[in-house]
């Protein structure tokens, strides 16, 4: 079921409504059953993935408490069957193929064989999720669960099963084992961000995907058209991908959960290592806790500390797809990463936390910063090699004056519809680190009001007329 | 946190600005009235809008014309058919009802509205398509340009199986938003505003900008294109491949249907997508299932399907761009097809 239907919020509604008039442990079955239909309900074979997913981790868990002695072996267990389940499904073909050319290069010609199976979606979230269950358990860190309920519930909750965030288990199992009661304030709140969310991915995300679309369908794009459409790329990314997590923290808060941020304003970052600090959190933090601090974090100095981070950076981009380019994209952030941080060393001051003000002193940090990632994201959308060669070397002056234009009319477009969401990420960054008022004044109130009524009603008006799925229902 | 009765009342709010502010949408849509807007044929789809009227020339002449062989299809039909070699090769009569980028929809609304409504009985009625087409009803269903030639005021069998396979079982409480914001006529007015401000902003007056917005069209043209935009040679998705999940979600029961109560021959005819190395395409074990699946369900209901897919006669010299033929192509092709009817098809 995909979130930007209608069929997802009488969904919703007919789940809430039903929800709190039963008892804890009857909520838990009723989002498991509700969790289950949701990711079931076009393939219902995705259905035995996450099912046995659930199974394993929870035995393991169970073994590695039952018999410490023996939880390097039940850690393995969960390892294998969730890399090895996420492997086959999203790497396979990605392996195979390389492998062919690598023999190919050696003179061996040999036909890899090619499995033609969908991508279960929503896979590389859950299998991650489950294993930060595992993992935790195995380091002490959190008791293994004896309800196999709860910890399928954890595993499949599906306000946030298909693209996250991901949740870690000593965040979110608590929440699925407590009591829970409604709040008014937290279904207010819900419904906020579910209304951004919907405008966020009907009104601008798909907008703007159409025009990122059409630039990168093109076999001759011009410098200025080729940057114009991967600016409206970076818009929709960002627009879609926080639009799912908005909506999922939203409908969570309807069934009385919090889910933890995704985003903190990522184009408003000041350097790589702030941008990674607002883009995907859960994934980063993901990839901190579990690659980069085992591998030795920053207590490493020099060499090393430049592997854990250029291996951390790799193994997220891979995690994205089973393509260069994502590799790439990957790298290329790393390398950004080892830049500044060998950059600030020299200059001595640290990276330090976010400043609360936004004062011209920023603007060029932020411009730069942006500038930088708007080429990460040329590495993202471009698949082929060949033609993020050919893009980065184009240049301004080989453009026709219509192609001048052209790129300029798309850049406008993009940016237009991009509009609420500069507004949003400067107001954010501008009242950083104030208090919020701990009452909401009538005022606000209806200023609230007023705003869900104009985006419902952009909805209405200016939702693309091609509907495009979430980017991250692919990773 | 706000007190219970604050809060609630500040959700009451919020609830009322979601619901009653886009009534001002109403206002919007009576500064521009739109004079043709009609019912649409597809309310599980779409909203009120304009609409092409519907050739009603098409089923007056193929009645005079009385044609032996009918073909519908889009420009994969275009490509392979040539009606004049056909027509000398068999000694027969052709009708070639074809739209370039039409999809499934259109197909079955020219069975139904235009071949079946003439009441003509021709030897048989040729369906081309490809690979899972006729099982996705969606597959180019937004080219309205073509639909409403064929469609009359109401389909219903056609609209339900939108609504089944969009998952969309709440389109009626869509269309009520639709109606109680009046947000169809009001998208005619703001939608144009906003996406066409870059242009006015740029080019004041509107022979320019007019000319540019050609230019902006033209450079998005198929001759710009990758070679696998321009030619939409992306292979199927397997998950398309799922001819139980999907026959009973697409049109294709209604075609079989229709034309087996008008006593039609009805031929699907599965074309070759573009040879690679030398090989036929690939055709995954999914879609090989598929296509037995299609033959023998084809065939309980009286129609007949042929596949070309690994027939050794169509090599890549045949192809022109993407899955089309070349002229040369097309000729042998028809001349093949014309064989190959009178073998099969006595």
């Amino acid at each position: 079921m995909i979130f930007h239907s209608l069929d997802f919020v009488v969904f919703v509604v007919l789940v809430v409504a039903i929800y709190w008039r039963l008892p804890q442990r009857a909520q838990n079955v009723l989002l498991l059953v509700s969790s289950y239909v949701f990711y079931g309900y076009v393939h219902p074979w995705f259905l035995i993935l996450i099912a046995s997913s659930t199974l394993i981790d929870y035995l393991s868990a169970r073994g590695m408490e039952r018999w410490p002695e023996h939880r390097r072996r039940f850690m393995a267990v969960s390892i294998v069957s969730n890399f090895g389940m996420l492997g086959f499904f999203k790497y396979f073909n990605f392996f195979a193929d390389n492998v062919q050319a690598v023999l190919a290069a050696a003179g061996v010609q040999v036909s890899a064989p090619v499995l033609r199976v969908l991508l279960p979606v929503g896979i590389s979230f859950y299998t991650f999720q489950a294993m930060s269950y595992t993992v935790d358990v195995f380091r002490g860190e959190l008791r293994a669960r004896r309800s196999l309920l709860d910890v399928a519930v954890f595993i499949s909750f599906f306000p946030h099963l298909v693209a996250g965030p991901i949740q870690r288990a000593s965040f979110l199992l608590p929440q699925v084992e407590a009591e829970r009661r409604f709040s008014v304030h937290h279904a207010t709140t819900g419904l906020s961000l579910m209304v951004w969310g919907f405008f966020k991915k009907l009104v601008i995300a798909d907008n703007v995907g159409v025009i990122a679309n059409k630039v990168f369908a093109l076999r001759d794009p011009s410098f200025e058209i080729l940057w114009a459409g991967v600016f409206a790329f970076a818009i929709q990314i960002y627009a879609d991908f926080s639009a799912y997590t908005d909506i999922a923290r939203g409908s969570s808060r309807w069934l009385g959960f919090e889910l933890t941020e995704n985003f903190d304003h990522p184009y408003m970052a000041r350097s790589p290592a702030d941008f990674w600090r607002r883009w995907n959190i859960s994934l980063s933090t993901w990839f901190r806790d579990y690659v980069y601090i085992p591998l030795g974090g920053s207590r490493a100095t020099g060499l090393l500390w430049a592997r854990n981070i250029l291996v951390t950076f790799l193994l997220s981009g891979l995690w994205h797809g089973a393509s260069w380019n994502y590799v790439l994209w990957g790298a290329y952030h790393g390398v950004l990463l080892l830049l500044t941080r060998a950059h600030q060393m020299v200059r001595k001051p640290r990276d330090g936390p976010r400043t609360s003000d936004l004062g011209l002193r920023q603007l060029p940090q932020i411009a730069g910063m942006f500038a930088l990632t708007l080429v990460g994201w040329l590495l993202f959308r471009e698949t082929e090699l060949s033609a993020i060669v050919r893009d980065l070397t184009l240049v301004p002056w080989h453009s026709t004056p219509a192609d001048r234009q052209i790129g300029v009319y798309l850049f406008l477009l993009a940016f237009g519809y991009s509009i609420p969401l500069w507004v949003q990420s400067i107001w954010v960054e501008m009242h950083r680190g104030r208090p919020a008022p701990a009452e909401e004044s009538w005022g606000r109130a209806g200023l609230r009001a007023l705003a869900y009524g104009a985006a419902f009603a952009a909805i209405l008006v200016l939702r693309s007329r091609t509907s495009l799925d979430f980017i991250y229902f692919q990773f | 946190m706000a007190p219970v009765g604050r809060a609630l009342r500040h959700l009451l709010l919020a609830s009322a600005g979601l619901l009653l502010i886009p009534l001002a949408l109403r206002g919007a849509a009576a500064l521009h009235p739109i004079a043709n807007l009609q019912p649409t044929y597809l309310p599980s789809l779409e909203g009120p809008r304009e609409r092409a009227p519907f050739d009603a020339s098409r089923p007056a002449a193929l009645a005079r014309m009385q044609p032996a062989y009918v073909v519908i299809g889009d420009s994969m039909a275009g490509s392979r058919i040539d009606p004049a070699v056909f027509a000398r090769a068999s000694g027969e009569s052709v009708a070639p009802l074809l739209y370039a980028g039409s999809g499934p929809a259109w197909w079955y609304l020219v069975l139904k509205n235009w071949v079946i409504a003439s009441g003509i009985h021709p030897k048989a009625v040729f369906v081309f398509f490809r690979d899972t087409n006729l099982t996705n009803v969606m597959f180019r269903i937004d080219a309205t340009w073509s639909l409403d030639t064929a469609a009359l005021a109401e389909e219903d069998g056609l609209n339900e199986v939108v609504a089944r396979r969009r998952g969309n079982t709440f389109y009626e409480l869509r269309s009520g938003f639709d109606r109680v914001y009046a947000s169809t006529e009001a998208r005619r007015g703001i939608e144009p505003l906003v996406n066409e401000w870059p242009a006015r902003a740029m080019f004041p007056y509107r022979r320019q900008r007019e000319a540019f917005m050609l230019a902006v069209n033209e450079r998005f043209g198929l001759d710009h294109l990758r070679p696998m935009d321009a030619a939409d040679m992306q292979a199927t998705e397997d998950r398309e491949a799922d001819f139980a999940a999907f026959v009973d979600k697409s049109q294709l029961p209604l075609m079989l249907r229709d034309a087996q109560r008008a006593g039609l021959r009805l031929v699907l005819v599965r074309v070759q997508r573009r040879p690679a190395g030398g090989q036929p395409p690939y055709q995954s074990p999914a879609l090989q299932r598929y296509v037995r699946d299609l033959r023998a369900y084809v065939e309980a209901r009286g129609g007949v399907l042929f596949d070309d897919t690994g027939d050794p006669a169509q090599t890549l010299d045949w192809y022109e761009d993407g899955d089309h033929l070349s002229r040369e192509g097309r000729r042998r092709y028809t001349e093949r097809f014309a064989e190959r009817i009178r073998l099969q098809l006595p």
